[in-house]
């Protein structure tokens, strides 16, 4: 990938739909965080941030980090709010994806604030389904994930590189013995498990399908809350550790990573 | 832990724990097991039976091994299980495979970074929204040694499908039509080439918690045109088994330099 500046294709193009924007208002660089209360916190991060449009559970904010346009955009819960994000970005010239946000820790040993910068997700939800077939890989960008490796050993944070599960239901995960589906959604579990995945989140597969077919690239940083072998009460009691600044320094670290490389650093 | 034999050779590689390196190179015939491992310093034979012929020596002063899987997803699984078994545990499938772009030329290389599970033997593993991803460290040392080789190189997904001939004449097929859309899907989500081990290497490999990636020749016949004479030079395997070594050496070079261990330890 060149470091050439994007432009849009319609500089002329009305206002997204959604997400209220226009030509202009983004740089090639997007934070994707699920919260819209979020943006603003990560934007301080950037130089001048503003916040440039809200509509819905879309809210952005653009600025400049060592000087290249750089901006933040909030998805919504879920894959159906997140492609209709990434599809009305891309429109706008934005060519590089980060996915950040919370997620479940899903293998042994994982502990609470640790960082799981995704590799590749497992497409358990439908959106990515109206897109190509279910046994096409959703897979991070290599130098996407190799900037979030490095950001991550830049701000210390205890980080590995995995798999993420990306689901439909937020409560089925969490209770999954009040739903009808409850053996089938154990045994997936276990299986997904077994398979080596990392995290649990629910909106990083479609991200990565969607941005397949617009041949750009997306990558995600999560940070994770408990882990399989804590009861419910362990979990709890290391809350205190979840905490977003790691989360927010790296992304934005492995931005810089990304900016630097791209301009051929 | 598989299954071995009375000797102790494992059922269906007839290798002994030991006899592999940790670092293992696939290709899918047997044929070529010898040539690759030409490359190494010291080779030595070390078994053949069935589809697989293994092969053993040293790259850099650590102990690397070639061992063909045979066609097809089913007889990979079974490589990828015992070899793990031996004491394996980095792999790079090294193979041919069809363009799926029209920009690609033949003999460039595809470094593989996820694969289409276009097959049915991964699902007796993981269920089918399971992502078969290649290993990032091994992609990344891959890329390095296309870089290394001077050989133009191709980064994406590759399609892993069971049937050779449902791609090459899918017009004879019951499920033409299916066929098609597929096809055209996969191309549209970015799919560089199309093989047929990938992909279950990936998902095998994830549930072993091993390490693998792959590299392959491609073949640009998208347009079914005659190869040309440059077709013909540039479509020599040798090309692909170059970057393959290159970037098994950036590997070992990048493990000594995090200071993990270089030789399989011993089987449980």
């Amino acid at each position: 990938m060149t470091a050439a500046p994007v432009e849009s294709p319609r500089p002329d193009v009305e206002p997204q739909h959604h997400l209220a924007l226009r030509h202009g208002d983004v740089g090639r660089y997007v934070l994707l965080p699920g919260d819209p209360g979020r943006c603003e916190r990560i934007a301080s991060r950037f130089d001048d941030a503003r916040m440039v449009a809200k509509n819905r559970e879309y809210e952005t904010w653009t600025g400049t980090l060592d000087g290249a346009k750089v901006s933040v955009t909030s998805t919504g819960i879920g894959c159906p709010s997140a492609t209709i994000a990434v599809e009305e970005l891309v429109k706008l010239g934005a060519d590089t994806f980060i996915r950040v946000g919370t997620s479940g820790g899903m293998q042994p040993g994982m502990r609470t604030g640790e960082l799981a910068i995704v590799s590749a997700a497992i497409r358990d939800e439908g959106t990515s389904r109206h897109y190509l077939p279910i046994e096409f890989p959703a897979v991070a960008d290599l130098d996407v994930v190799l900037a979030l490796r490095e950001a991550a050993r830049r701000t210390g944070a205890l980080a590995r590189v995995g798999i993420s599960q990306s689901k439909d239901s937020f409560y089925a995960e969490l209770e999954p013995d009040r739903m009808p589906t409850a053996p089938e959604l154990h045994e997936q579990w276990q299986a997904y498990i077994a398979g080596g995945a990392i995290s649990s989140e629910m909106e990083a597969s479609a991200i990565f399908i969607v941005a397949a077919i617009h041949r750009v690239r997306a990558g995600g940083l999560m940070v994770c809350f408990g882990s399989p072998d804590m009861t419910e009460e362990e979990a709890e009691a290391t809350r205190a550790d979840f905490s977003l600044d790691p989360l927010i320094d790296t992304a934005v670290e492995g931005l810089r990573v990304l900016i630097e490389r791209d301009a051929g650093g | 832990m598989p299954v071995t034999e009375a000797d102790g050779r494992f059922h269906h590689i007839a290798i002994l724990p030991g006899e592999v390196g940790r670092y293992v190179l696939l290709p899918g015939d047997p044929g070529r097991v010898e040539k690759i491992a030409s490359r190494f310093l010291e080779p030595r034979f070390v078994a053949s039976h069935r589809e697989y012929v293994t092969w053993t020596g040293t790259l850099d002063g650590v102990s690397v091994s070639c061992t063909s899987t045979g066609i097809g997803c089913p007889s990979t699984a079974i490589a990828v299980e015992e070899l793990v078994g031996a004491g394996a545990d980095t792999f790079i499938r090294v193979g041919t495979s069809g363009a799926m772009q029209p920009d690609i030329r033949t003999g460039d290389v595809g470094v593989i970074t996820g694969a289409i599970r276009d097959e049915g033997t991964s699902r007796h593993y993981l269920p089918i929204e399971y992502p078969a991803v290649a290993d990032i460290d091994v992609t990344a040392a891959l890329r390095d040694g296309a870089r290394d080789a001077g050989i133009p190189f191709h980064l994406g997904v590759a399609q892993s499908k069971d049937s050779f001939y449902g791609q090459h004449e899918p017009e004879r097929m019951p499920i033409a039509a299916e066929l098609g859309r597929r096809w055209d899907a996969w191309m549209a989500g970015g799919a560089i080439c199309s093989e047929m081990e990938a992909a279950t290497l990936y998902i095998v490999a994830s549930v072993l918690r091993v390490r693998a990636g792959g590299v392959m020749l491609i073949f640009q016949n998208l347009d079914h045109t005659p190869p040309t004479e440059e077709d013909l030079r540039n479509g020599d395997v040798e090309r692909v088994i170059d970057v393959a070594i290159a970037g098994l050496r950036r590997l070992i070079a990048a493990d000594r330099a995090a200071g993990r261990p270089l030789e399989p330890g011993v089987p449980a």
